[in-house]
């Protein structure tokens, strides 16, 4: 016997309910599993921290003068003729407290090889005297809440007097995919949190 | 209801001068009416008080939003959720179908936006396809389970923006297989407004299925040959049953006809003059034919259909004007004489 509509459609809604909050909480739990890495933040939009609007991050920076870049990456960013690639795996290697782009390859295989960690996006690198290095690993945004757009902005303005670097943290998991944990400026973090 | 009572005065007074009805029966037939519902002064309020405390609310919440904790905002927008839902469910069980109809479309919506909403809360990074597509499939669930044509239309639109937003030339689109699923539940719900939702869906999914191919032409023209032929089921079907359902989807189908053989213009499968002219034929055919069915649809389908070939003729002729003119008047007296025939014929039976 079919159940009668309005049993029906308390069924869809129950339903859907649990399958976006399931979504959710299996995000926050790859998020937690996943293997904790600083990236460096080459550009942050500072200005729409305060004003409630989603923070662009732009990740990468400029390499070391004299060094060349690393393998798979020559070429320029998305939306260029002569852009490095269409996609793929980057490889990434520690150097203290923040991780580099070890190279980048189409195949995850392939990208092992270049690094002992893998996640899953682009990498392009602009050679010349000191090379510009771009990253696109999926995280190019956050949307802070009040209190951690303040703290961001005081630890920005902080920075600025004595040059700390900005990290984003990313959790790197087991499917490859990066997702945001929080920012570290200098010596400090803001963590994103969900409660 | 109180026009149409006053419409009905009117017609009853015509009827009695007439001696088609009995006087002593106007009161009686107006009373059957009943009396018109009125809204109070009382209740007026009443809406207008809960509909500022709605705003309020969403206001408050709005303003106060990136103070939240992240797991209390997507508390409240999966509790909008289940309330439209809840709502819908209690109007579904007292018989108030528009009612559930109404919030069921609501609960769509609001579907469809807590989905947007889940990754700038958390900062999970989404394909906006596959969110459209996942909001798509959970509206047409919602459709599904309580029988709601806005519902099912929401999840058309959703999933053709989901198609949309892929670049044209990559990946498979979901409208089509939608559309067809659409236009079934708009038979089965006899719902005019489904049908032309799901007309649209079908005619644009057609479309981007051509465009993503490398075959765009020739998929172009059996489109349109694959229109003509459904319209004349769909024709057949209007002139044999009640609703409109398949009136609505033979009016769309003659646009597809027309739209996508024009669109199919080309060396490869037909070009030059003779598409042109069967362009133009096929237009004028669809004004007589909306004339004749009475389906102002496809009589505004052929007048547009119309000036796209006459102004095609014109590009191809490099405005040349004496050339062209030669040809509208061969057209011309082509169109007149089949109109003379037609009426010669008709007079004689």
């Amino acid at each position: 016997m079919t159940p009668s509509e309005p049993w029906r459609i308390l069924g869809a809604a129950t339903f859907l309910t649990l399958a976006l909050a399931g979504a959710v909480l299996r995000e926050g739990q790859a998020r937690a599993d996943g293997r904790e890495v600083g990236l460096p933040v080459r550009e942050i939009d500072a200005g729409a921290l305060l004003a409630g609007d989603p923070v662009a991050l732009e990740l990468g920076g400029y390499l070391p003068e004299g060094s060349s870049c690393p393998p798979g990456t020559e070429g320029d960013g998305p939306g260029s003729p002569f852009e490095a690639s269409r996609g793929g795996w980057v490889a990434l290697a520690s150097l203290d407290r923040e991780w580099r782009v070890a190279g980048a390859a189409a195949g995850r295989d392939e990208a092992s090889r270049l690094g002992p960690l893998v996640v899953r996006g682009r990498a392009w690198c602009r050679g010349g005297v000191r090379p510009l290095l771009g990253l696109d690993v999926g995280v190019s945004q956050f949307h802070p809440d009040r209190q951690e757009a303040e703290a961001v902005d005081r630890l920005l303005r902080n920075s600025r007097a004595d040059r700390g670097a900005v990290l984003a943290l990313v959790s790197v998991g087991k499917d490859g995919r990066a997702r945001l944990k929080g920012l570290a400026i200098g010596a400090r973090r803001v963590e994103l949190d969900w409660f | 209801m109180a026009g149409y009572r006053d419409r009905l005065e009117a017609d009853l007074d015509r009827w009695i001068a007439d001696g088609l009805v009995e006087s002593e029966r106007r009161d009686a037939i107006l009373a059957s009416l009943g009396e018109p519902r009125r809204l109070d002064a009382a209740t007026a309020l009443a809406f207008v008080g809960l509909a500022l405390l709605g705003l309020a609310v969403v206001a408050f919440v709005a303003s106060n939003w990136n103070g939240l904790p992240r797991v209390l905002r997507f508390g409240l927008i999966l509790a909008a959720f289940a309330g439209a839902c809840a709502a819908a469910a209690r109007a579904s069980h007292a018989g108030h179908g528009a009612a559930r109809n109404g919030l069921l479309t609501l609960a769509a919506f609001v579907f469809a936006g807590a989905l947007g909403l889940v990754a700038p809360i958390f900062d999970i990074a989404v394909d906006p396809r596959v969110s459209l597509y996942a909001a798509g499939a959970g509206a047409g669930l919602l459709a599904a389970s309580g029988g709601s044509t806005g519902a099912a239309a929401v999840a058309l639109v959703l999933i053709g923006a989901g198609d949309l937003s892929d670049e044209v030339g990559t990946g498979w689109t979901w409208l089509l297989p939608a559309a067809t699923l659409g236009a079934a539940l708009a038979w089965r719900w006899r719902s005019a407004v489904l049908a032309q939702a799901a007309s649209i869906a079908l005619l644009a999914g057609s479309a981007r299925f051509a465009l993503a191919s490398d075959a765009a032409e020739e998929i172009g023209f059996a489109a349109s040959l694959l229109c003509l032929v459904l319209a004349a089921g769909a024709r057949w079907t209007a002139q044999r049953e009640e609703g409109v359902v398949a009136a609505v989807v033979y009016g769309w189908l003659i646009w597809g006809a027309l739209g996508f053989f024009g669109a199919s213009g080309s060396e490869q499968v037909m070009g030059g003059a003779a598409h042109r002219l069967i362009w133009l034929a096929m237009a004028s055919g669809a004004v007589a034919l909306g004339r004749n069915d009475r389906h102002g649809m496809i009589t505004a389908g052929g007048v547009l259909a119309f000036f796209g070939a006459v102004s095609a003729i014109l590009f191809d002729l490099g405005l040349d004007l004496m050339t062209a003119a030669g040809l509208f008047a061969a057209c011309s007296v082509a169109a007149l004489g089949a109109g003379w025939a037609l009426h010669a014929r008709r007079t004689t039976a």
